[in-house]
């Protein structure tokens, strides 16, 4: 008897569980098959949890809004998960959108869904970053090799053209850290010949170990002039280890994205700016394209969305303010 | 204190041994290792892992797991977040909120494994995405800032060792971990709970013929290592003067790593807590050596996976000789 | 006692029992595996609740919840499994449970329990350290380790089970004067055993027990061995005597072993095994027979030594070179290394030979060994309901069969039994010694190690006996007495 007592106060309680959580997502139920009102378009980002991809999503919803169509928005939890952001890919699939959103974790392993998309004519938008493929119609992106560029640029010119910089990146398989630890080194290489590039750390967006990864670095070069952090985690810990080793003002911090601490510490000169890219115009680029996609217009092969550099001095301007995410 | 030192000597000997030569190797490879500002830096890139360590020690010893211990130290740090920044309680009561909500994560742990006799690998597992998963939900995926709670940094970032001893800098975070382990240490070698703890973890069937209540003492050990996930939590919060909702998967096992780098047996019924102070620390000299050398990362990575299970196999080969 | 009953699920491990126990007195509870003196002692203790009946504790009707509420009545139990806790030292064993606090009540006073532990262990005349980890202690130590927990209660009823199987006759001759003492100190003592000599030896009173129910309560002095034995079974049995072994002297020899040396536990072994013969290692616990015949097995590594199996030298690293040679082990502790409990007999049987009934990509022919497992049930006369059945549930006698099946399955020829009949009670017994005198007739060579030395006086074509890790004499079965065999076996160095 008791145990069957017990069984049933667990069933009770899981399906009150379950209950509340459909609740709670009716909002964003997708019906299925082709008798739907309004054109329906799924979006695979590359995460949810962090700040730049719920800029990214508020601009798709925007443009959701704007051009009367349902979105989807998932993505897996971390930007390793690409098995994850494959099953997530297929049950999109399954679901016959009219147009598909795909920020690809690994730029090969969603091609044979990809295929798939294509024989059922579904058009297949990529953004943030590309797939190795010509399926997509089009590709929204920044240019991520240009912006971490022009970070260098800012870089040589905060630190007179010469010494030594230390780059943390958040990882070294994926094509944003890729293309940004590549497009700031090889700007160096290139133009400076007097600034060299010491270290080059991978901290996996943590903000915790890539400050223990700045501070090491710090430690391991007492004479160094500047860290570019390649994305909002990097640039934090970045930030923190210069902080906490009580070298601000003589070690350049240069970050990348935006987020509240990275934009406090600008507007204290702790950080010496930052590129941002335009994650809410990734979003609403995104979900535009496939309108037209769907539509049957015709759209550019890629879509850049432009990144921009701000300091302290142009942080607050109106240009820049709606592309700064808290 | 001999006590302390005098269970399975061995192994600390033998671990405390590997930390001084690593020591002496990183500060003839590299001039700027032995600094005391690196020495600092390594001892509060410890802190946080170690007070994890420190937590799921006892719950290694009793012969239990416990993987949740990343994602509660996440989740105390989020309800910390909560009070201080969303209701705009005082800095202390975010602190004691954070601490209640690690203690009760681990107690419903400990509930789990005692009295529903659910294995401790799964519950625990089952805690480690719930807390996951409510630190997402309750910070609705966003980071919670400490912005407007000056003094809330000060908690690990401090240092009330430089304003009693001048010129002594060490970062309140790295005091607490020390004291934090001597409690712990006291608490494992000299009370009633130590006590239990090992005699469940050496034969669990024997301790409750001895007319012991196990159950209630293995929710009490849960409970602890939560409210030590809960110090870890806060000390996190306060580095980083930021509740970050979605770090924390992954310390677990570097914790897990450095309880048994220290010697205690993951079979349960032996260890300590200062080998697993001396195992957080050996974990983190060898990756702030490596950094400073600018080893590439990939490297380091393999360096101590070999380092994990080099230690682990001399703590089997000691006990093969006995 | 009266009146007690239990019901476990399926079985009535209990109905109307009875049993009395006075002051100062010594009784014997007696009876096969089964019969229930456990589950009753266990009731006693408030391990187990009863579901019927009534007990009295000095006159009165007590009701007993828990092992904690008999420990404060004062009724312990030394249990058959250890219940010490390796970990901790003796004196925290002693105290587990009431450890003696100082300061604000959380803080342990390890002196004051040192201290106290020191004082019970010199009362029971006991050289042991207070702070050495039980782990540490051999297992008759660790068995007066429990006896001082229990009479450090303060114990008026101390119920003893089986707890002379771990030890060696001196320490049991050192386990009497402790229960003499105790006698006549007043305290009562429940005697749990199989070994009926030490009946005769130390009890005032037995009760039998058989299949749950009571049978009988007689003054030791008044009845024989060969009663109780009858009232335990319910009926006669004969012990089985050897077979001839005027000829054994010609047999082939399949098995040498020159100069074995491993540590200080073995320090020099050589023997010779001829076909067809038991040959008896005895000695006391610690004597190194069980190391020789784990090295012999390749379960240990040996540092030096020869061995020839059928004349010819071979080199043993594992247990499956062993095998391969034709050499079976069969441990003293089967339920830990002999036998997989949660599997079903079938599987326990062919699990050592799976190779033999492996088919294409290593699909197991399950009619082969289902026929196979079948032949050995029947001819072991293994007691299973089914070859289904798990091996969990079956009685240490037809569990100890399984093992057999188990290596005769994989063809062995030399077969290693070590205590073979270590809890399994009269009855079982009797039969594992046909079955071994029938293995010897078609032609298995038998190792038997063995601390019972009535049986290895009874079953042994020949005795070794050791002593602290070398062979110290060597008996054929017309000259081997009891007497010469404890003579070899404590001839130190």
């Amino acid at each position: 008897m008791r145990k069957a007592k017990k069984f049933l106060f667990v069933f009770l309680a899981m399906s009150l569980i379950v209950y509340l959580m459909g609740c709670s997502s009716s909002a964003n139920k997708q019906q299925t098959g082709g008798s739907r009102e309004k054109p329906y378009i799924a979006i695979i980002s590359k995460g949810f949890q962090h700040q730049f991809w719920q800029a990214v999503k508020m601009g798709a919803e925007q443009a959701a809004k704007d051009y009367d169509v349902e979105i989807t928005f998932e993505g897996p939890e971390t930007e390793s998960q690409i098995d994850k952001q494959v099953e997530m890919l297929e049950a999109a699939l399954s679901r016959n959108p009219d147009a598909i959103c795909i920020a690809a974790l690994d730029s090969k392993a969603v091609i044979p869904l990809l295929e798939k998309a294509k024989e059922k004519n579904i058009p297949v938008i990529g953004f943030d970053s590309g797939v190795d493929s010509d399926i997509p119609v089009t590709t929204v992106a920044t240019n991520n090799v240009a912006a971490a560029a022009l970070a260098a640029d800012k870089m040589a010119e905060l630190i007179g053209g010469k010494g030594k910089v230390g780059v943390i990146v958040h990882d070294q398989t994926s094509i944003t850290g890729v293309d940004r630890r590549d497009g700031f080194v090889n700007r160096i290489k290139e133009k400076y010949p007097d600034i060299e590039i010491v270290d080059i750390q991978y901290g996996g967006g943590d903000h915790l170990k890539s400050t223990d990864i700045a501070k090491a670095m710090i430690q391991a070069h007492p004479d160094l002039k500047g860290i570019f952090g390649a994305n909002e985690g990097s640039a934090i810990g970045a930030l923190n280890g210069v902080v906490e080793m009580k070298k601000v003002g003589q070690i350049v911090v240069i970050g990348f994205d935006a987020g509240k601490q990275q934009k406090d510490a600008i507007r204290e000169g702790k950080m010496s700016g930052a590129i941002t890219q335009n994650p809410v115009g990734i979003g609403y680029k995104a979900v535009e394209a496939a309108v037209k996609a769907i539509k049957g217009e015709k759209v550019e092969k890629e879509i850049d969305t432009g990144f921009y550099w701000y300091d302290k001095t142009n942080i607050d301007s109106e240009e820049l303010k709606p592309l700064l995410y808290d | 204190m001999k006590s302390i030192f005098a269970s399975n000597a061995t192994q600390k000997v033998l671990a405390f041994g590997s930390l001084i030569v690593l020591f002496i190797f990183f500060s003839i490879a590299s001039p700027n290792f032995f600094q005391f500002n690196n020495i600092i830096s390594i001892m509060l890139s410890t802190a946080i892992i170690g007070i994890l360590a420190v937590g799921v020690t006892f719950v290694i010893i009793s012969g239990g797991i416990d993987l949740s211990i990343g994602t509660v130290m996440t989740f105390s740090s989020v309800i910390a977040g909560v009070f201080v920044t969303f209701w705009k309680m005082p800095i202390w009561l975010g602190v004691l909120g954070g601490l209640i909500a690690g203690t009760l994560c681990g107690f419903i742990s400990g509930v789990v494994i005692a009295k529903l006799k659910i294995p401790a690998f799964i519950a625990t597992l089952g805690m480690m995405m719930i807390t996951k998963g409510l630190s997402l939900v309750i910070s609705d995926t966003k980071p919670i800032y400490f912005t407007e709670a000056p003094g809330f940094s000060d908690i690990s970032m401090g240092s009330f060792l430089n304003s009693i001893i001048g010129g002594l800098e060490v970062p309140n975070a790295v005091v607490i971990f020390f004291v934090v382990s001597i409690i712990a240490s006291l608490i494992l070698n000299k009370t009633i709970l130590g006590r239990y703890n090992f005699a469940i973890g050496s034969n669990e069937e024997a301790t409750r013929l001895s007319g012991i209540n196990v159950d209630a003492w293995k929710i009490v050990i849960h409970a602890m290592c939560g409210l030590f996930c809960g110090i870890a939590g806060i000390l996190m919060a306060s580095r980083l003067n930021s509740a970050q909702p979605a770090l924390g998967q992954g310390y677990e096992l570097e914790a897990i790593a450095a309880v048994v780098i220290g010697g205690t047996s993951l079979s349960g019924g032996e260890g300590s807590i200062l080998g697993t102070v001396i195992g957080s620390l050996l974990m983190s000299v060898l990756t702030n050596g490596l950094r400073i050398l600018s080893v590439k990362q990939e490297w380091q990575m393999v360096v101590i996976g070999i380092v994990v299970i080099m230690a682990v196999f001399a703590d089997i080969a000691r006990r093969r000789k006995q | 006692m009266e009146g007690i009953d239990k019901k476990f699920p399926g079985v009535q491990a209990l109905s109307k029992c009875r049993f009395d126990l006075r002051a100062g007195e010594v009784h014997a509870l007696v009876g096969e595996n089964g019969a229930g003196k456990s589950t009753l002692m266990k009731i006693l203790t408030g391990v187990y609740s009863k579901d019927n009946g009534k007990i009295f504790y000095k006159g009165k009707e007590v009701n007993i919840l828990s092992p904690k509420m008999a420990q404060e009545l004062g009724i312990s139990m030394i249990h058959q499994e250890f219940n010490l806790i390796p970990h901790l030292t003796v004196a925290q064993n002693i105290f587990i449970g009431r450890e003696i606090r100082k300061g604000i009540g959380f803080i342990l006073d390890e002196k004051e329990i040192n201290k106290r532990t020191e004082e019970i262990l010199k009362n029971m005349n006991l050289n042991v350290d207070p702070c050495t980890k039980v782990m540490n202690l051999t297992v008759a130590k660790q068995q007066m380790v429990e006896i001082a927990k229990a009479l450090s209660y303060n114990s008026e009823v101390l119920i003893m089970d089986e707890p002379t199987g771990a030890l060696t006759e001196s320490e049991i001759e050192e386990l009497f004067r402790i229960i003499n003492q105790l006698r006549q100190k007043g305290v009562g003592i429940v005697y749990i055993t199989h070994r009926m000599e030490e009946i005769k030896k130390i009890a005032d009173r037995v009760t039998v027990l058989r299949d749950g129910q009571y049978i009988g309560t007689a003054d030791v002095k008044d009845i024989s061995i060969d009663q109780i034995i009858k009232m335990m079974v319910g009926r006669e049995i004969y012990e089985t005597s050897q077979i001839s072994t005027s000829d054994n002297d010609e047999r082939e020899i399949v098995l040498e072993v020159k100069n074995l040396k491993r540590g200080n536990v073995i320090k020099d072994v050589s023997f010779k095994l001829r076909k067809g013969e038991i040959l008896g290692i005895a000695g006391l616990m610690g004597a190194g027979r069980t190391e020789v015949a784990r090295a012999i097995f390749g379960a240990d590594p040996l540092d030096s030594g020869e061995i020839y199996v059928k004349g010819k030298r071979v080199h043993i690293k594992s247990p499956k070179d062993a095998i391969s040679h034709g050499i079976g082990y069969l441990s003293e502790d089967r339920k830990r290394y002999g036998l997989v409990l949660d599997m079903d007999v079938e599987l326990n049987i062919v699990l050592a030979s799976l190779e033999r009934f492996k088919g294409l990509l290593g699909w197991v022919k399950r009619d082969k060994t289902k026929s196979e497992s079948q032949m050995r049930v029947d001819e072991l006369k293994i007691k299973t309901p089914s070859l289904q059945q798990k091996v969990k549930f079956l009685s240490g006698g037809n569990q100890q069969k399984v093992v057999i099946a188990k290596w005769l399955t994989q063809d062995s020829d030399i077969l290693i039994f070590d205590e073979p009949t270590r809890g399994i009670d009269v009855g079982a017994k009797n039969e594992i010694y046909k079955l071994l005198n029938e293995l010897t007739r078609r032609g298995k060579s038998i190792i038997m190690i063995s601390s019972e030395l009535p049986e290895i006086l009874r079953m042994s074509h020949r005795i070794i006996v050791m002593c602290e890790g070398r062979v110290t004499g060597e008996l054929s079965a017309a000259e081997a007495t009891e007497e010469r065999i404890m003579y070899y076996a404590t001839k130190r160095e």
